[in-house]
């Protein structure tokens, strides 16, 4: 890789451990096994978080059949997917000699050991089974939304004092960094963390999915995944996500009491994404679906991508970018409201197709009309300077805009 | 296949912005094991710098370009690319390929708007060893930009006064951009390389003498550029031309006017089937020839030239005679005035497109008034050059193409060959082939020039 600044990397410290980079498989079907995490690491990527471990004498898990359902949206596959997956169906032994394998093999990688237990003594045996195999750090799954044990999953992540109790009992049986996984199933995650801070927490990670269903089968009066003629409300991760991770991200780093590190996911694809996520403070960063959508080479594009951000932008390492944006985020009643802006319409660019005349007209301020020659013309007495002509126009660039100041408009 | 309005011809022909990229970047199936890969002579890599782009690693993308082929812009506008990567792309079996070409031009053209530099000149050692280079066509640019990198100094010797050889001097202005040919002559020069234009490496010993003057290997990448004439009666007659000689002409902004003179407002038949022959019958067209014939012993389907400028012919209305051959040059003593043809049929279906297999078919004859000839019917080492490499001792093969073993070593120790002008067995010449050649012939000299163990080919 050529670059002028060769002191410029993408290693972070997070929790205490050293990363490569910030970028980590998240706790899923793609860090399922030995396997897939060798690859992941050849491939690249600075961790893995491990497939959530079970203990398998309180419950056994068996996976259903389809688990997945994607939404397709406007000609583009799987903008989001669905799962109604469980934490692994392999067995703890297996699970912890593929740990132990992986850290001898990749010593330089980190891997967290992601665990779920039922009572405080599963949580702490758990914590000290994943420490002695090697794991580097422990995250908590508090936020699985379709366990299909009760009391469970996101059912812990909705209860606060259960969180802090379970943390406790983690803490009790490791002396490794400890990050609890939150649900966004949760109308404010700052108290949620707040709760796993109390037990202990050194790091929050977020967001496992949302709880949602994808599509209805119109013909079978069913939901999908139709799973024998029956479906459940699950999880559901994806680029279609991301805004909702990044408010979390956001609402976790600007809390003043939580500070914690926070491990971010949720949509993440490309590295804009990426940059986008640490920019609103997540100092570490895990992906699955857009791996199970185009594979790990991904991570290639993430890191290089990343690097030349920062090269351009100057930044000298990953973690001078944490948090970039969050002083410019403010409550809605905070926006300066002393410039007004309005659109301004290139028509050499314009092709004519109409499509901000329609949003115009039916969705915003009948500022736009077409001249004889089909090309957008605006009206800035009328336009109130909404954007969404800009946001329709299929053409790059014919739609820009100008402040006007202090001339206030109202409809 | 493109939709075709009277409004917007051949939407191909408008430049990609990064909108557009991004978007045919999102119409790829991203294959596993991309096929486009495997397509490319110079081994660039579609299916990753695609990839790239459409995971927004748009730096990362130019690099895959640029460092796989120092001429990357020059081939996205000039490749054969529907004979090669854009003929494997899996997205056929759909609708229609990705436009890969467009794809890669609009990188290296952002490249040159955001001034990124993909080279760290710094990275490469320094060697204190000198290669002279003979010929600044694709071949000898491409070897000389990776000699440099591996901290060689390379010197490149061109007879003509302006850099690029076939890109400047064959292939029509039409076709490639003079932009996109001067940016990446830049792109070959800012790594250090010289290029001496008008200094014609010439003689019985001048290969030798280069070795004697200090430099340390040579790589001869002097092309084709004399072209043949179709011996038959009449071809002394003044009105026949080369394709290079025509085509030289047409490139140059200061010789356009002389060869619009030679064909503005008369007939004008080309002969050949590659493509060159279309390059100049299109080029003579937009000079003002009135009707221009592309006669050729190869039927439609068969001409090697790329789908892409046989498109372009037919729309500027070049008349095509496939499965034709010229028998007479009729004249009136000091000019043509006229041919006379007749058309033919291969003897045995699906063996070689050559003139043993084709034969005339009785009652198929015809006449044309014709005032200019263009002879395309392939090219040889130029006589002085051929006499040069001889000097030196190099062995040359089938129509004294030069011979070279795996790694472009010719037969003399220290003396490396690539481009049109090596026997290279391949079916299609194209600028890619060229650009692989020199490369790899680079890297082969590197090693010869830091192993112990030196040697020709036997």
């Amino acid at each position: 890789m050529a670059t002028k600044n060769k002191k410029v990397d993408l290693s972070v410290k997070f929790c205490g451990v050293n990363f490569e980079n910030p970028f980590m498989l998240s706790s899923s079907p793609v860090s399922d096994c030995y396997e897939m995490c060798k690859n992941a690491f050849n491939a690249g990527w600075g961790g893995v978080v491990y497939k959530t471990l079970n203990l398998e004498k309180r419950f056994k898990v068996v996976m259903p059949s389809p688990r997945l359902n994607a939404l397709h949206y406007d000609g583009k596959r799987v903008i989001g997917l669905q799962n109604v997956e469980q934490i692994t169906d392999r067995t703890i032994k297996e699970n912890l000699k593929d740990i132990k394998r992986l850290k001898k093999e990749f010593p330089n990688k980190v891997l967290v050991s992601s665990i779920m237990g039922y009572s405080d003594e599963d949580w702490t045996e758990l914590a000290a089974l994943s420490e002695e195999a090697g794991a580097d750090m422990i995250e908590l799954n508090y936020s699985c939304p379709q366990m299909a044990r009760e009391g469970a999953g996101h059912k812990v992540g909705q209860s606060y004092d259960l969180m802090t109790e379970f943390t406790r009992a983690v803490k009790k049986g490791t002396k490794l960094p400890v990050m609890a996984k939150m649900t966004p199933n949760i109308t404010d995650m700052v108290p949620a963390a707040m709760a796993a801070k109390a037990g202990g927490a050194d790091a929050i990670s977020a967001i496992n999915t949302v709880k949602a269903i994808t599509a209805v089968d119109v013909n079978l009066l069913t939901p999908l995944p139709n799973v024998s003629g029956t479906s459940s409300i699950s999880g559901f991760s994806g680029a279609a996500v991301k805004p909702i991770a990044l408010r979390f991200m956001a609402e976790l780093a600007k809390d003043k009491n939580l500070k914690l590190p926070i491990s971010g996911m949720g949509g993440i694809t490309t590295w804009i994404d990426a940059v986008e996520f640490m920019l609103l403070g997540a100092g570490t960063l895990q992906v699955t679906t857009s791996i199970m959508r185009y594979g790990q080479r991904i991570v290639e594009d993430l890191k290089e991508g990343m690097l030349d951000y920062m090269i351009e932008k100057g930044f000298r390492s990953v973690s001078e970018m944490v948090g970039k944006a969050l002083p410019t985020v403010v409550d809605p009643g905070k926006l300066p409201h002393q410039k007004q802006a309005f659109s301004v319409i290139d028509k050499d660019k314009c092709v004519g197709c109409g499509q901000c005349y329609i949003s115009c007209m039916d969705g915003a301020h009948q500022a736009i009309s077409l001249d004889k020659n089909r090309k957008a013309e605006v009206d800035e007495k009328k336009c109130v300077g909404c954007l969404m002509c800009y946001h329709v126009c299929p053409v790059d660039g014919a739609v820009t805009y100008k402040y006007d100041k202090f001339n206030f408009k109202t409809h | 296949m493109e939709l075709k309005t009277k409004k917007h011809p051949v939407k191909t022909e408008r430049k990609f912005n990064l909108q557009h990229a991004l978007e045919e970047a999102e119409r790829c199936l991203l294959c596993h094991d991309a096929p486009c890969s495997k397509g490319c002579p110079a081994g660039t890599d579609p299916g990753k710098f695609i990839r790239q782009l459409r995971f927004r690693n748009i730096k990362g993308a130019i690099r895959t370009v640029r460092k796989n082929n120092v001429l990357g812009g020059i081939c996205a506008e000039v490749c054969p690319t529907c004979k090669l990567c854009v003929e494997r792309c899996s997205r056929t079996g759909i609708d229609r390929p990705i436009m890969i070409n467009q794809i890669q031009s609009f990188l290296t053209n952002h490249q040159h708007d955001i001034k990124f530099s993909v080279f760290d000149k710094d990275d490469a050692p320094e060697s204190k060893k000198k290669v002279a280079v003979i010929g600044s066509g694709p071949s000898g640019l491409a070897c000389a930009a990776q000699l440099a990198l591996s901290g060689h100094e390379a010197v490149i010797f061109e007879k003509n006064e302006k850099p690029g050889g076939v890109l400047t001097y064959g292939i029509p202005y039409i076709r490639l951009n003079a932009e996109t040919l001067a940016n990446d002559i830049k792109e070959v020069t800012s790594l250090g390389v010289k290029i001496k234009c008008g200094s014609k490496i010439t003689g019985k010993n001048a290969i030798n003498d280069l070795l004697k003057k200090g430099y340390d290997a040579v790589f001869v990448a002097c092309g084709l550029s004399q072209s043949n004439i179709l011996k038959i009666n009449g071809s002394e007659l003044a009105g026949n031309f080369t394709w290079s000689d025509f085509l030289e002409m047409s490139n140059d902004p200061k010789l356009r006017a002389k060869a619009a003179k030679l064909v503005a407002g008369k007939n004008v038949a080309v002969i050949g089937g590659g493509s060159v022959a279309i390059d100049a019958a299109v080029s003579a067209k937009k000079l003002g020839a009135v009707k221009v014939y592309v006669i050729s012993l190869e039927g439609l389907d068969e001409l090697p030239a790329d789908s892409e400028e046989i498109e372009l012919a037919h729309k500027s209305n070049i008349i095509f005679k496939p499965q034709s051959r010229v028998t007479n040059i009729k004249g009136d003593g000091k000019k043509i005035t006229g041919i006379d043809g007749v058309e033919t049929e291969w003897i045995k279906k699906g063996g070689p497109l050559a003139p043993a297999n084709a034969r005339d078919v009785k009652g198929c004859e015809f006449s044309l008034k014709i005032d200019a000839l263009i002879h395309a019917i392939g090219s040889r080492v130029e006589d002085s050059a051929l006499e040069t490499l001889k000097g030196a001792g190099v062995k040359t093969g089938d129509g004294n193409r030069t011979l070279v073993d795996g790694t472009y070593r010719t037969s003399v120790k220290g003396v490396f060959a690539g481009g049109d002008m090596i026997a290279s067995g391949r079916k299609l010449n194209t600028v890619a082939a060229a650009v692989y050649d020199g490369k790899t012939a680079a890297m082969a000299i590197h090693n010869f020039l830091t192993s112990t163990k030196k040697g020709g080919i036997k």
